[in-house]
């Protein structure tokens, strides 16, 4: 192609330059996000396997007994360290403030080989290794809150071994004979890489599912854009048509002059990437933010993206260039777009019909399938292409109705637009669209891990602001009374309470209630005491499951002697300070079975591994979709407008005045938005129950929560903001001279 | 077109010679048929006898080509009044506005009013045409469009040559 | 009719100066438009004609100068002082327009186009279709009402939009090269159906044309010529 008849169609006029920032830029937001989040995704990918060795569950230390029945068998057989193992105990409850913290606590032999992640050899009994962020909190809060719990510090946890800078891990050495005591330590050989166990699967097509959710608006933005000016450059072609132009030389200029700005953008939007990962990494994703390292794509990534980009932008501008059929006679006769027929629905119902094939291959048959995966991933992103589809023929069948009803100018002209050009009309709002259902998805998803309400303090169950550990086996109720009174002398505890059984609570003696002094119970929150000295009230009283409140029973003549103590309960004012000193008593106390709880970390701890991954792509997803497709309503607009500059010139020459242009622009986005926002919440939250009940189908979603609600009035917000800044264009772009024939 | 008026009117730049009138005469309106001799001095004889012209003193040998003439003011006014009227515009209206227009530029006079006027002239024809057209059969209208398609060509020829003054007048004036 | 001392004016433009950057588009027109009158404004490529309309028109504002609208009644209006808004407004119900092609909006049907008007100045809609495709057919578009502009001839176009600049009974229509476009018989044809319709309703046209055959339809001509009426400035009638 003769480079002089290039350069001359590519930026021939001024106006062309303004098509051409709008590409470039509109394409470099879109890479930058895509990188960032393919850089996200991975950095989640490679957080989770560094972290992958805090899900090590060993063997067990205690051999099965040879015998079946348990009541009769011993304890079973140790199994002895050995010195390519080391006993772990996994610390289900360390609980600092309202975190979790994830604590190993470890026995060795001096002798052993085994290397702890991030640290190498096990940790000398009373000292700790901690994670830097720890380490940091462990320093700044007084020792009897939290430093108390672990002991000496021996080093900090190497990065390699933790998900991300802000995560809590401590990993504390321990004597063997302790890690025994209650059985739930396990041998350790080897740390385990797969960092999602048995749910692997479900996980992986949940998170490509969140992918393709918020890649898809990116992908729909920058097809948008690569559209800008497109009725201005069909004149043009025309013209050069008209000049002799063969039509491959048309559509060789048409893919041109749109790769070209779009490998710039492209570039651009790599650079731009680069620049903003810091910023990026500062975002948290599940607690903890991220290395920027993680989110480190590699020159690879960059440079498939750029060329995907450019090769896209250019076959598709080619492509839209050849269908659209120019001729040398171009616009003067009208381009027809080919009518939407009800066709355009089958791809959305295709989409419903494998997604929910899939569910009910799983909840009807019972099976699990290798099939189901890409069956929900195939039929999600059916469902998206699908919505894309289907909007011009919706946005048709309403702007048929409305031009029936039609009374004023606007309406008229805007429904006959509407009417006439369906797909260009509902591209300016896909974005939207999509995003809009996307966000109903991840609402839809992550409404099921609404934390728990906090409980109420009620009489009769265990107070929120109380600590409970179970005492172990083999402790005398005086070494029991001496916590108590230790914690006595603490600042903001209120009360410290023994109670007292037959046997410890998880060995074969428990009985099933504990027996409490009388004078005890109101520091518990019993309101009714019976009026004799010892009390008992049911086992259950410990759980955080029982919401009844539980009475108190005369207990049977007998006195505590002769019981062991089976718990200790402090009663703290509330304040976190106090709590933590209670947890770091309880815990060194060296009585306690486990760590100290309070009814208050079953929020934390309740929420499942998967559902938080969901939950973070769900937020990160929200936001992205929603301020692309701000982004692209406000693109696809203006680009309108432009389009159909001369038009709306003559219009104000023709004395129409520039509200009602305004109020056509209006209509044109208001219409096809509301006719298919409807079918897109109502879709997002049927895929999303679908999703939630294909991972597990004890899920039970909920009403959303605010936030939801927030970010559809925010997406209202932007498409208001979106088309009235393309007011100022109006004013702008319709001068009313424009009627002049270039 | 007038010959007579014509050679009148290059008179009127400077006295000049029988045959070097005949010679401007042919390079500017001459083209493919030249003057004769005898048609110039026959002329020039009759518009001595009517006043507009005058020779001035007889040089030897007295024939007639040895005669220089000059205009009169009664020739000056003539020649004027010719060039401001406009002419009914017809067929063979074309040579005469054409010589009109260069002795106009030639005599350094204002070709523009000229042609205007003829312009107006012409405009006015063609709307009394336009109107005849009106309520009138199918052949009146064809009559009345071909004579409206001829004034147009003139009209057209008229517009030209105003859009072209300048340019020629620095030709003629340098010829 | 024609033009006489007692004419009165409808608009009266003095002393009109307008540049665009250091193009002077007009350099001092006098001109009065006389109430009724079909006036032709003639002149070369680039002379200023349709500078000069839009000034008219309250289209645009001139730098210099001023155009006074209905100057011979009780309260005439200064047109180049009206705000946009008020000048829109008076766009709307007084003055109409024809364009050389292409000011049709293409994605309504013929009705629809010229009801736009009607719709604009508040007529409800089924009358407004009433109105408008009694006008097309007396232009000569019976059925063609609910066709879309790219589906008519460029002549069909020309009577539409026509129709739409008529719709509303303006007191004056402005027509830039309205048959500009258009073959010889095809300008006749729409030259004479608007010509007639106007002449019977006594609106008031100011045209511009570089064809002299369409500037014969007119009452009387001006020349612009370099943003001046010509030199040659004759009242013709
Ligand atoms: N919007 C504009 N920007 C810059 N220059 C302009 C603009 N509009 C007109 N001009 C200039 O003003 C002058 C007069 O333009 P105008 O359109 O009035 O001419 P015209 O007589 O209508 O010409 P034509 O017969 O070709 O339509 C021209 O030199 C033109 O270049
Ligand atoms: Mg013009």
């Amino acid at each position: 192609m003769n480079p002089g008849l290039l350069k001359l169609a590519v930026v021939g006029s001024r106006s062309a330059y303004g098509r051409l920032t709008g590409i470039a830029g509109g394409v470099a937001a879109g890479v930058c996000l895509l990188l960032l989040l393919w850089g996200g995704a991975n950095g989640l990918s490679a957080r989770d396997d560094r972290g992958a060795w805090l899900r090590e569950t060993g063997s067990p230390s205690v051999a099965a007994s040879p015998t079946e029945d348990p009541t009769t068998a011993g304890p079973g057989a140790q199994v002895p360290l050995t010195a390519d193992t080391v006993l772990m105990e996994a610390n289900p409850a360390e609980v600092f403030r309202d975190q979790l913290i994830s604590r190993r606590d470890v026995a060795a032999l001096g002798s052993t080989t085994v290397k702890i992640p991030g640290i190498g050899h096990p940790p000398e009994p009373g000292r700790y290794y901690a994670s830097p962020a720890l380490q940091r909190l462990i320093e700044s809060t007084p020792r009897d809150e939290l430093g108390d719990r672990f002991g000496s510090f021996a080093g900090t946890i190497d990065e390699a071994a933790l998900p991300g800078p802000d995560s809590l891990i401590v990993v504390t050495g321990a004597p063997e004979a302790d890690l025994r005591q209650n059985g739930r330590a396990f041998l350790v050989s080897d740390f385990t890489t797969n960092a999602y166990g048995g749910s692997a699967a479900a996980y992986n097509t949940v998170l490509s599912i969140g992918a393709i959710a918020v890649f898809f608006p990116v992908l729909l933005l920058i097809s948008i854009v690569t559209g800008l000016g497109a009725a201005q450059r069909r004149e043009r072609f025309a013209t050069l048509r008209l000049i002799g132009a063969s039509p491959q030389v048309v559509w060789r200029i048409a893919a041109v002059e749109t790769s070209v700005p779009s490998l710039i953008g492209a570039v651009l939007g790599v650079g731009l990437a680069i620049l903003l990962r810091p910023a990026a990494a500062q975002i948290p994703v599940n607690g903890t933010r991220m290395f920027a390292a993680d989110l480190t794509t590699g020159w690879a990534a960059a440079v498939v993206v750029v060329a995907v980009v450019f090769a896209a932008s250019a076959l598709v501008a080619a492509h839209r260039t050849a269908r659209a059929g120019i001729g040398p006679l171009g616009v003067t006769r009208a381009i027809h777009e080919k009518t939407p027929t009800m066709w355009r629905s089958m791809p959305l119902f295709a989409g419903l019909a494998a997604m929910i094939a899939a569910v009910l291959m799983i909840r009807v048959l019972k099976v699990r399938h290798w099939l189901e995966s890409p069956l929900l991933i195939v039929g999600f992103l059916l469902i998206l292409v699908g919505i894309v589809i289907i909007g011009p023929w919706l946005t048709r069948l309403a702007s048929r109705i409305g031009l029936r009803q039609a009374r004023s100018a606007s309406a008229v002209i805007a429904a006959s637009r509407m009417q006439q050009t369906p797909v260009a009309t509902f591209r300016s709002v896909s974005g939207l669209v999509i995003a809009v259902f996307v966000v109903s998805v991840f609402a839809g998803g992550s409404s099921i891990i609404e934390s728990t309400e906090v409980p109420p303090a009620r009489p009769g169950l265990l107070q929120p602001t109380s600590l409970h550990a179970t005492v172990n086996a083999g402790h005398t109720p005086a070494q029991a009374e001496d916590a108590t009174r230790k914690a006595r002398e603490l600042s903001g505890i209120l009360s410290a309470t023994v109670g007292f059984g037959p046997g410890a609570l998880s060995g074969p003696d428990a009985g099933p209630e504990i027996y409490l002094r009388a004078a005890d119970a109101p520091g518990l929150g019993f309101e009714d005491v019976p009026a004799t000295e010892t009390v008992a009230v049911d086992a259950s009283f410990l759980y955080d499951w029982t919401t009844q409140p539980l009475a108190l029973s005369p207990a049977p003549a007998a006195n505590l002697d002769g019981m062991v103590p089976v718990v200790i309960v402090l009663g703290t004012d509330g304040t976190p300070e106090a709590m933590d000193r209670a947890r770091t008593l309880l815990n060194n106390s060296g009585v306690t079975a486990h760590s100290a709880t309070s009814t208050l970390d079953a929020g934390l701890q309740s929420s499942t591994r998967l559902i938080q991954g969901l939950a973070v792509l769900a937020y990160l997803g929200m936001f992205v979709a929603i301020a692309i497709a701000g982004l692209s309503l406000a693109v696809a607009t203006a680009s309108a407008v432009l389009d159909r500059k001369r038009v709306l010139g003559l219009m104000r020459l023709m004395g129409m005045p520039v509200f009602v242009l305004r109020r056509i622009i209006t209509r044109e986005a208001a219409v096809p938005l509301l006719t298919v926002l409807l079918l897109s919440v109502g879709l997002g939250f049927l895929v999303a129950w679908l999703m939630v009940t294909f991972i597990d189908d004890t899920y039970q979603m909920t009403w959303p929560e605010p936030g939801y609600f927030m970010a559809l009035g925010l997406s209202l917000l932007l498409a208001l903001g979106a088309v009235t800044a393309t007011f100022g264009l109006i004013r702008g772009t319709s001068p009313m001279t424009a009627t002049r024939f270039e | 077109m007038n010959n007579s008026i014509t050679l009148l009117g290059l008179l009127g730049r400077e006295p000049s010679y029988g045959y070097d009138l005949k010679h401007s005469y042919d390079r500017y309106f001459g083209a493919g048929k030249a003057l004769a001799f005898g048609q110039v001095y026959s002329t020039l004889a009759r518009m001595v006898r009517d006043e507009l012209i005058r020779a001035l003193g007889e040089e030897t040998g007295g024939g007639p080509d040895r005669k220089k003439y000059e205009i009169t003011v009664a020739g000056q006014d003539r020649v004027r009044e010719w060039l401001f009227t406009p002419d009914v515009p017809s067929e063979s209206l074309q040579s005469n506005l054409f010589a009109k227009t260069v002795i106009a530029l030639l005599l350094d006079d204002d070709a523009d009013r000229l042609l205007d006027v003829q312009r107006s002239e012409h405009m006015a024809r063609m709307r009394e045409l336009t109107r005849l057209k009106k309520d009138a059969d199918l052949l009146r209208v064809l009559v009345c469009d071909h004579g409206l398609f001829h004034i147009e060509a003139d009209l057209r020829w008229i517009d030209l040559t105003s859009a072209r003054l300048a340019q020629l007048k620095k030709e003629l004036q340098s010829a | 009719m024609s033009t006489n001392d007692t004419a009165v004016p409808i608009l009266s433009a003095r002393g009109l100066h307008h540049s665009f950057g250091q193009t002077e588009a007009l350099r001092g027109i006098d001109l009065d438009v006389h109430t009724g009158e079909v006036l032709a404004v003639t002149g070369p490529s680039g002379s200023g004609k349709s500078t000069l309309l839009h000034c008219l028109a309250g289209v645009l504002v001139p730098d210099g100068g001023s155009v006074t609208y209905r100057p011979a009644e009780l309260a005439p209006m200064g047109i180049s002082s009206l705000g946009e808004p008020k000048r829109a407004r008076l766009r709307l119900t007084d003055f109409g327009f024809v364009f050389q092609f292409g000011q049709l909006l293409p994605e309504l049907t013929a009705v629809d186009n010229v009801s736009i008007p009607l719709l604009l100045s508040g007529t409800r809609r089924p009358e407004a279709q009433r109105r408008s495709t009694e006008l097309l057919e007396r232009l000569g578009l019976e059925g063609i009402g609910a066709k879309l502009p790219g589906e008519l001839s460029g002549g069909q176009a020309q009577r539409v939009a026509v129709a739409r600049a008529l719709v509303t009974s303006p007191a004056v229509l402005f027509a830039d090269e309205p048959t500009g476009s258009l073959d010889s018989l095809a300008s006749e044809n729409v030259l004479t159906l608007m010509l007639d319709l106007v002449r019977e309703a006594g609106t008031t046209v100011v045209m511009i044309t570089h064809d002299a055959r369409t500037a014969a339809y007119a009452d009387r001509e001006v020349i612009v010529r370099d943003g001046a009426i010509g030199a040659g400035y004759r009242v013709s009638a």
